[in-house]
Formats: structure tokens, C-alpha cells, sequence
């Protein structure tokens, strides 16, 4: 079929609505964010318009300087467990048969259902001394008496890990169901066991899913702030934590759009240089 | 602000035994009240619920006056909407339930019309700090609703009830403590000028509030939870997986009833006792019907009721009352309250947030 | 004992048995094809051989040694996969070097090596290029310059040459042939395509329902095809239901004269189109009238109807003027030319 350019106006109507969609949705929202972020608080009020870098220069300490590398820090952390059981999961996954795997993924999808809170509190149960898994433990003779596993960075990680490692399964899902397996197979008669196939083949290949489910894990954890005040102590907070607190407990609206706006800045220079990053190693493909 | 609408879910368990009678009561006013009526604002959830069915009900028979209840959204939303609308002449609400730090915000725009004590007949009778005035002696408000945070404990792990906040600090309580994680709902700052500084004048000044961080800092390896949520407080304390802690004394008295070993302490410092206030907005015209509102809600038979359907703290003294010993002790306590200093989260608010959260996260 | 042996193989999957007591012998430097159609457990069998599936019972030995218990990857063969997997992350070179490289041999070696192989192939100085920049040929050879690498003992290759178009697989065929005869390697072909296993093979190996149906030359098997099955599946072939009679096997259209048929009642005679003159008169011991004429170019097609009995004979284009749909003819079937299979045995 030719395509020919688009000569009159309607000609892009096709374009029109999703268009309008992701201006309604997400720019408009960002740019109003943006806008509010230089905006001056009326301490006892609410904020008034004005063009005022005070609420960035606020949030360039040491202090927030340090919240916000955690954050960077644990959603990376949360990324690559979930990547490292995610993907040999779901390779196994794929090798199933087709009732078994829909099973899998029901299953799945049903965490997925769960709230954050629901999480939150389930984990903060499970981890406790009085009626966690140490309890378990200690029945089966792995302990000598229950311990508390929360508040900690372990719980913190653990929370966020079982949220976000539904969406790893099913954004790597795809991908595996249409990898060829002779792949695997041609890397195995060629001489590598395979574990080794699976490390310098399957890997390999999917490197460009593999970037774009750590992207989409980093920013899901980044934005996570229930699970780190349910299951961490005040240092494991993240910067959305303090985000929210100043939204709606401090209502610093202007505060809290600035530290939203480094975020997201923060987190696309991150997210672009990975991307670069690949794209050079990948380059000429 | 105190977030007062999280107290929805634990409250609410209670409040179906008495909704029944409330809404029969209310029938039969409908048609007398078209005449007159007030629009009152009400924190949503809990508070809104409870006046629905237990007070609003009985002012309207008493007056004659319709009430046209409105759910205030949380957090300073409520202020700001009320400040503009007042810009404006209008008032989304006549009365409005107001913390303490709205108050002050609102006087600072002369947002609230000066109340005349003189309409309110036990106006003698009222707790002193429950009359809130503008600096130049105008009353501004008039206590509405008020709550104790106490030191609570599991009874399990403590068996003798601890005598003071001091408590708190003892090495051997390392990693036993929940506390409210904002500085401007947890009032530790107070409590720890109380208990340790002979008051809370030391708070006047900077230098004043960094030396009450500082030992406020020393109490950090004892704290297990600091808390936003309060059903995760409440649940680790149930369980005794965070033995001790800061919690509202009525819904730690509720949870010890159905048989958990939990205790609330009003300690020799005092309980800290937060309010909310009922503010005229000046756009109203309803000023008569608003001191009416206000002169009924103050009768000693309302307070009595509400301590005992809605739990809440009376705001009058305790020998106008007739809640009996046990009544009283469930929602209140005769010794010296501490009293936040609701000016600091006002003046320095954003500062004492900042300096709050490095001592906390730091 | 030198070459590869396959003894008693089964392979079950649940209650479906793939491949059912398979024993062969493939002489070291034979090419052998697997033929079949699909599901007949050829695929299965070159998997076994590969070590990619474990056999339910039976040993395969390669130059006496037993495989079975050898994993894939030390069993030091070549395969090509149909779908040719070609690792897509790397490049021509880097893909013809893989199993130099996980052997641990040097960059240098494996240069040396990867220029020798595309040389072989026919591809020189295409190392550099990414696999989407080759055409379908061209991958062809790359699959096949990787498995062969690494000089492996046996030579695998699953339906290799099937994405390909007509002309393309035709000259690949003779390629691989040559190829295979200047390496002297053991080669194993699956393909369910006839003309393929005919023309490149030593000895070919027809299979259906998981049994070997035959196996031989190429030109043996389809000269005397040792079933009703082969007989069809190689080539075409007039499958004709017979009982001894006089003079001759006797059927719906007429007399084979001279064919002597044994079992009486249910045998059936196979005869090549190409063995069947069809002659313009109209006696003779089989009568027929044409049904269809399908000219071929090189040969003519002539569909007949003998009693019944639908049979197609070939004819030579000059003389098929003569026929014309709905006349009546008879068929010259002499019977050196036919296969007889007794009892219905099929």
C-alpha cells in the first residue's frame, strides 16, 4: 500500500483522538504541575500564581539530595529482583503447557487486583513477630523464637517486589511466548549447556524487552509511596513519600509539584541514557 | 491539620448499635423546620456520620431549625474554598468545624464573624481553652469537638501502666514504639517541652524548638513505627508486636472493652488534647441561628451525649456534667492536658516540617 | 563399527507413540533423508539423534559409542533448524564464530575460521553484516556454515530448505549435495518433500505413523517400493486393487497379462504412470476411456476411467494429439513393470 502525506486537515483526523487523549491526560496534568512547581505558597493558604524557583532551591540539600538517590537506588534494586526472577519465571513459564500457563497468569492478575494497602498491611502481618512466618519457622525447627522482619529495608523490598513482579511477568510474557525456541536449541547442538544458551542467546536476544520491563519496574517503584511508609522505617521513605506528605498534609502544593517535577525529570535522564546506552551497543541492527 | 477522617474506620464499628433510634427521631421535624435553617460543615466521614444521626436531630427538635449538613473535604482545602467564597459574599457553609491551625489561619484574613458569648448560656461553664479568640480579644470560635492522644500500652508486655511520656525514652524500650509520623498531628514537640522543658514556652523560640529536637532525637532507637495509617498502629499494638505508643484514648478504651490487652495512661504530663472548633464564616447571615446552634451544642446534655454516642472530649468543666466517673474517663481526664501549640504550625510551618522530617528520616 | 546406529528407538509422548521401534544404520559420509509427511515421526527421530529429546527406550550409537546419555551440546554435531535460528543479537561473523567461541577458541582463529566457512558457502565478506541484511538464500548458507563450524561428526538438518522458493531450493539441493560430498560428512535430511530426498540422497529413509515404511537407494525404493505407501508417497503411482485370473491379475478394467499374483482376492498392483503406454485402439486386455488431459510440457498427463478404476498414465507430447477426453483406448501395463503387494497389505 503507498502512503501518501497528508494534504488536507482531515487527514489527520485518525491522529486527532489519540492525540487529544494524551494532551487531555497527560500533558495538560504535567504542565499544570510544571506550573504550579514555580508557584509561590501562601503559608496558612493555598499557593498563588507567580514565577518563583524557591520551591526548586529548597529541594537542592543535602537532605532530599540523598532521599532522592535512595529512591533512584531502591526503585533500581526493586527492578533487577525483579528481572532476575521475573525472567527465568517466565521462560519457564512459556514452556508449559497452555492450560498450565493461563493458570499462572490468572493467578498473577489476581495480585495484580490487590491494593497497595492490602499489600501493605498483608506483608507488614506476614513479616511481624506475632503472627508472621517467623512463627512458621520456628514450628518447623528453622528457629529458635519469632522474630520481627518489619519495619525494614528487606520488608520495604519485599512489598515491592511481590507488587510490581506481575507487571514484570506480563510485559516479559509476550515477548517469551514469541521467542523461536530453537534459539535455545540451535545454541545447545552448537555446544553451549543450557544455562549458558539461556545467558548468551535468549538474553541476548531479548535485551530490548528486558530494558523496557527494568524501565517500566524502576518507574512503578519510584512512584510507589504506601509500601515504604507501611513496611519502612522514616530512612527507607522515598521521595514520593515526601511528595505526598506536603501535597496533603502540609498542603505545599508548590513544594510538592517541584519535588514531582525532579522525579520525573530524574528518572527520564535515567531512563534515556539506559536507552542510549542499548542503542549503542545494539547499534547497526 | 489532624486528619480526623482516618478515625472513620475504627469508629464507625460502634456507631451502627445507635443509628436506628436517631433516624426515627428525625422524622417527624422535617415539614416544621422549612422556615429556618443553618448550613453546618462537618469534617466527612466519622464526624459528619455521627452528627447526622445522634446531634443534628436533636437541635432541630429543640429549634425548630433545620440543619443542612455539608462533608468538609480534608486537609486546608475547606479554609481556602470558605476564604474565597467569602471574597465573594457567599458561604458554602454558615458554621463550619475548624482545627485549630485553620482558626488561626482564618483569623489572619478576619475570615470568621466574632461570636457574642452573651447569646451562649453556659458560656461560663466552658473549658477555657476551648474558647478561641482573635489577639485582640474577639471570640473567633468555640470548641466543637475535642480528643485525647495518650500514651498507650499492651498490657501483655507492660503490666504496670507507665507514670509519664519520660517513659518513652527508657533504653529498655528500644524498638517498642509507634508514633504519628507528622510533626503537626503527633504534637511530640509538646509533649517534650512538657515532660522535659517545664512547659512548653521553650518552643517560643528557634533555638527553643532545636533543643527539644534534639531530645526528641534521643527517643529515635526506640521507635519502631511512625505512623500515618492508623489501623496499622492499632493492629500492632492489639497484637503487641509494637508494644507502646501514642494513640486516641477513646478508640484505645473501645479496644480494650472487646477484650484487647491494651491500656491508654493519661501520663502525670497529661493527655494531649486536640479540638475543633465552631467558626461563624463572616459571609454568612445566619448569625442567630449560628449562636443558637452554638448555645445548644454547649448545653452539659450535649456535651454528655456526645461523649458518649460520637466519644468525642467535653469541652465544658466537669462538674456541670453528669457523665459518671466511668463516662468521663472513657473520653476525657481531669489532669492538665497538653495543649499543642497550634501558632507554630501557622507561623513556621513549612520550617518545623522541614527540620521535623531530617530528625525523623535522618 | 563406524557411522550412526539406531536401535529399537521408541519415543512416547503420553499414550502417542512418535516413533515406534526404529533401528537404522547410516554408513559414515551417507547423506540420508528422512522422508514422510508431517507427523510421522521424522522430526522427532533427527531430535533424538541431536540429543534435543531423550528416546522412551533403544540406543542411539554414533561410531559405537552410545549417545543417549551425552547432552546436546557435547555430542559435537551440526544442525540447521527450519526456522534456520540464527541468533538475531549477532552479526553474520559473530554467528558462524558461536561455536568456536563457547569451544574457547581465539579471536584470531575464529576470523580465520568464519572467512574459510562464508568462503565455503559461497558468501565471502559478509561477516559484518546483521542477519536482517541477508536474503533468505543467504541465511540458508549462514545456518549451514555455522552448524558446520566446527567440522562436527554428523550433520543435521530439519526441513532446511523449506522456506525457500521453487528455483532457490532446487539449486540449494544440489549445492548442499556437493557440499556434503566434498566434506565426506554423515548427513541426516529431514523433508517430507519427495523430489528433495530423491535428488540429494544416498539412501532414503521413508517413514509413516512413527515405523520406517523402507529404506534404501532413492532409486530402488521407487522402482520397487516395498508398500502401498512408499509407493504412493514417492512419486505417483497407480494403486490398483487385483485377483489372479487367467492369463493374468484381474481387475475392474481388464487383464494385466503375465502378472502372477498370489493371495488370490485383496492384493493390489502397483504401476508408474511412465510404465503405462496408452495406445489408440480400442482392444487389448485393458480398455479405458480418457477422463482429462493435463499437459505438462515435458510430458502429458492422461487421465483414464478403466472400469471404474481411475488411472493416470504419462505419454510423450507429440502423441497425445490422438487423445481426446471421452475416446476409448486401451493400456499396454506390462507386468515386469508392476509391484505386487499381497493380502491388502497396506
Amino acid at each position: 500500500m503507498r502512503r501518501s502525506p497528508p494534504q488536507k486537515l482531515t487527514d489527520y483526523l485518525p491522529i486527532a483522538f489519540p492525540a487529544a487523549m494524551l494532551g487531555l491526560f497527560f500533558v495538560v496534568p504535567f504542565a499544570i504541575m510544571v506550573a504550579v512547581s514555580v508557584f509561590k505558597r501562601v503559608p496558612g493558604g493555598f499557593y498563588e500564581p507567580a514565577f518563583t524557583l524557591a520551591n526548586y532551591a529548597r529541594f537542592l540539600s543535602p537532605f532530599f539530595g540523598e532521599v532522592l538517590v535512595f529512591s533512584l537506588f531502591l526503585a533500581a534494586f526493586v527492578s533487577a529482583i525483579c528481572l532476575l526472577i521475573g525472567v527465568p519465571f517466565t521462560y519457564l513459564l512459556t514452556r508449559l503447557r497452555r492450560g498450565n500457563q493461563v493458570v499462572w497468569l490468572i493467578a498473577l492478575l489476581g495480585v495484580l487486583s490487590l491494593s497497595e494497602v492490602i499489600i501493605g498491611f498483608s506483608w507488614s502481618t506476614l513479616l511481624s513477630r506475632t503472627a508472621g512466618l517467623s512463627n512458621l519457622f520456628v514450628w518447623l525447627g528453622l528457629m529458635d523464637r519469632p522474630q520481627s522482619w518489619t519495619p525494614s529495608f528487606g520488608a520495604v523490598l519485599t512489598g515491592l517486589v511481590y507488587q510490581a513482579f506481575p507487571y514484570t511477568v506480563l510485559v516479559l510474557y509476550p515477548a517469551f511466548s514469541r521467542l523461536d525456541p530453537s534459539l535455545m536449541e540451535a545454541a545447545r547442538t552448537l555446544g553451549s549447556s543450557p544455562i549458558r544458551a539461556f545467558l548468551n542467546v535468549v538474553l541476548p536476544a531479548m535485551r530490548t524487552t528486558l530494558l523496557a520491563t527494568s524501565i517500566i519496574v524502576f518507574i512503578f517503584a519510584l512512584g510507589a509511596y504506601l509500601l515504604p511508609q507501611i513496611l519502612g522505617r522514616p530512612q527507607h521513605w522515598t521521595l514520593s513519600v515526601l511528595v505526598t506528605d506536603q501535597a496533603i498534609y502540609q498542603s505545599n502544593m508548590p513544594f510538592a509539584a517541584a519535588m514531582a517535577v525532579f522525579l520525573v525529570m530524574a528518572s527520564l535522564a535515567l531512563v534515556g541514557l539506559s536507552v542510549a546506552i542499548s542503542g549503542r551497543k545494539g547499534a547497526g541492527q | 491539620m489532624t486528619d480526623k477522617t482516618n478515625l472513620t474506620v475504627s469508629r464507625r464499628a460502634f456507631l451502627g448499635a445507635t443509628a436506628l433510634g436517631a433516624t426515627t427521631l428525625a422524622m417527624p421535624n422535617v415539614l416544621r423546620a422549612q422556615e429556618r435553617s443553618i448550613k453546618v460543615g462537618v469534617y466527612g466521614g466519622y464526624f459528619k456520620d455521627s452528627f447526622d444521626q445522634h446531634i443534628f436531630p436533636e437541635f432541630t427538635n429543640a429549634t425548630g431549625i433545620s440543619v443542612d449538613s455539608i462533608a468538609e473535604p480534608t486537609g486546608e482545602a475547606w479554609l481556602v474554598q470558605l476564604q474565597q467564597a467569602a471574597r465573594a459574599g457567599q458561604a458554602p457553609a454558615d458554621l463550619s468545624m475548624m482545627s485549630q491551625v485553620a482558626m488561626l489561619k482564618g483569623q489572619s484574613t478576619d475570615l470568621w464573624a466574632p461570636l457574642d458569648l452573651s447569646k451562649v448560656a453556659d458560656a461560663d461553664k466552658m473549658l477555657p481553652q476551648f474558647i478561641n479568640e482573635y489577639p485582640d480579644g474577639r471570640v473567633a470560635g468555640v470548641g466543637a469537638v475535642a480528643w485525647y492522644i495518650t500514651l498507650v500500652s499492651n498490657t501483655d508486655t507492660y503490666p504496670e501502666a507507665p507514670e509519664s511520656w519520660g517513659f518513652m525514652w527508657d533504653p529498655a524500650n528500644e524498638d517498642k514504639l509507634g508514633l504519628l509520623a507528622l510533626v503537626s498531628n503527633s504534637f511530640l514537640l509538646e509533649v517534650t517541652a512538657k515532660t522535659f522543658f517545664g512547659g512548653t514556652d521553650i518552643l517560643d523560640t528557634d533555638e527553643g524548638i532545636l533543643q527539644v529536637m534534639d531530645k526528641l532525637a534521643e527517643l529515635k532507637p526506640n521507635v519502631r513505627l511512625w505512623y500515618r495509617d492508623e489501623a496499622q498502629f492499632e493492629q500492632a499494638l492489639k497484637s503487641g508486636e509494637i508494644p507502646m505508643g501514642q494513640y486516641y484514648h477513646d478508640v484505645t478504651g473501645l479496644a480494650a472493652a472487646d477484650g484487647f490487652p491494651v491500656r491508654s495512661t493519661f501520663p502525670k504530663e497529661g493527655g494531649i488534647l486536640d479540638s475543633g472548633c465552631w467558626a461563624l464564616s463572616r459571609a454568612s447571615d445566619k448569625g442567630d441561628e449560628a449562636h443558637e446552634f452554638i448555645n445548644f451544642m454547649s448545653q452539659p446534655s450535649m456535651q454528655a451525649l456526645m461523649s458518649r454516642k460520637v466519644g468525642t472530649a467535653p469541652t465544658l468543666k466537669r462538674d456541670t456534667l453528669d457523665l459518671t466517673d466511668a463516662e468521663f474517663a472513657s473520653v476525657s481526664s481531669d489532669i492538665d492536658p497538653v495543649l499543642p501549640r497550634y501558632d507554630l504550625y501557622t507561623t513556621k510551618s513549612d520550617w518545623l516540617n522541614q527540620k521535623w522530617t531530617e530528625l525523623i528520616v535522618g | 563399527m563406524s557411522g550412526l546406529q539406531l536401535v529399537d528407538i521408541h519415543k512416547r509422548f503420553g499414550s502417542v507413540a512418535a516413533v515406534d521401534n526404529i533401528s537404522l544404520s547410516v554408513d559414515e559420509g551417507t547423506f540420508v533423508c528422512l522422508l514422510g509427511p508431517s507427523g510421522c515421526g521424522k522430526t522427532t527421530l533427527l531430535r533424538m539423534i541431536a540429543g534435543l529429546e531423550d528416546p522412551t527406550s533403544g540406543n542411539i550409537l554414533l561410531q559405537g559409542r552410545r549417545l543417549n546419555d551425552t547432552p546436546a551440546h557435547l555430542r559435537n554435531l551440526g544442525m540447521v533448524f527450519q526456522s534456520l535460528a540464527l541468533f538475531p543479537h549477532l552479526s553474520v561473523g559473530e554467528n558462524i564464530a558461536y561455536p568456536l567461541r563457547i569451544r574457547g577458541k581465539s579471536k584470531a582463529a575464529c576470523g580465520e575460521r568464519v572467512r574459510e566457512l562464508l568462503d565455503m558457502v559461497q558468501l565471502p565478506g559478509v561477516a559484518d553484516r546483521t542477519i536482517t541484511q541477508l536474503s533468505g538464500g543467504q541465511r540458508q548458507r549462514i545456518a549451514i556454515a555455522r552448524a558446520l563450524a566446527v567440522s562436527p561428526q554428523l550433520f543435521l538438518l530439519d526441513e532446511p530448505l523449506s522456506a525457500l522458493d521453487a528455483k532457490l531450493r532446487e539449486a540449494m539441493q544440489v549445492e548442499l549435495r556437493q557440499l556434503q560430498q566434498r566434506l565426506g560428512i554423515t548427513t541426516i535430511v529431514v523433508t517430507h518433500d519427495q523430489r528433495e530426498a530423491m535428488t540429494m540422497s544416498d539412501q532414503i529413509v521413508v517413514m509413516s505413523n512413527g515405523k520406517v515404511e523402507q529404506m534404501g537407494a532413492p532409486i530402488e525404493a521407487y522402482r520397487r517400493p516395498a508398500t502401498p505407501f512408499v509407493a504412493d508417497f514417492l512419486g505417483q503411482a497407480n494403486l490398483i486393487k487385483v485377483a489372479a485370473g487367467e492369463g493374468g491379475a484381474r481387475f475392474s478394467g481388464g487383464t494385466i497379462p503375465g502378472l502372477d499374483v498370489a493371495g488370490g482376492e485383496g492384493a493390489l498392483v502397483s504401476i508408474r504412470p511412465e510404465d503405462i503406454a496408452v495406445l489408440p485402439s480400442e482392444t487389448g486386455p485393458v480398455k479405458a476411456s480418457v477422463v482429462f488431459v493435463r499437459e505438462m510440457g515435458a510430458i502429458v498427463e492422461i487421465y483414464l476411467d478403466a472400469g471404474g478404476e481411475r488411472i493416470v498414465a504419462h505419454a510423450a507430447p507429440k502423441t497425445h494429439g490422438d487423445f481426446k477426453v471421452g475416446s476409448t483406448v486401451s493400456l499396454s501395463m506390462p507386468a515386469e513393470a508392476c509391484v505386487v503387494f499381497d493380502g491388502a497389505g497396506a
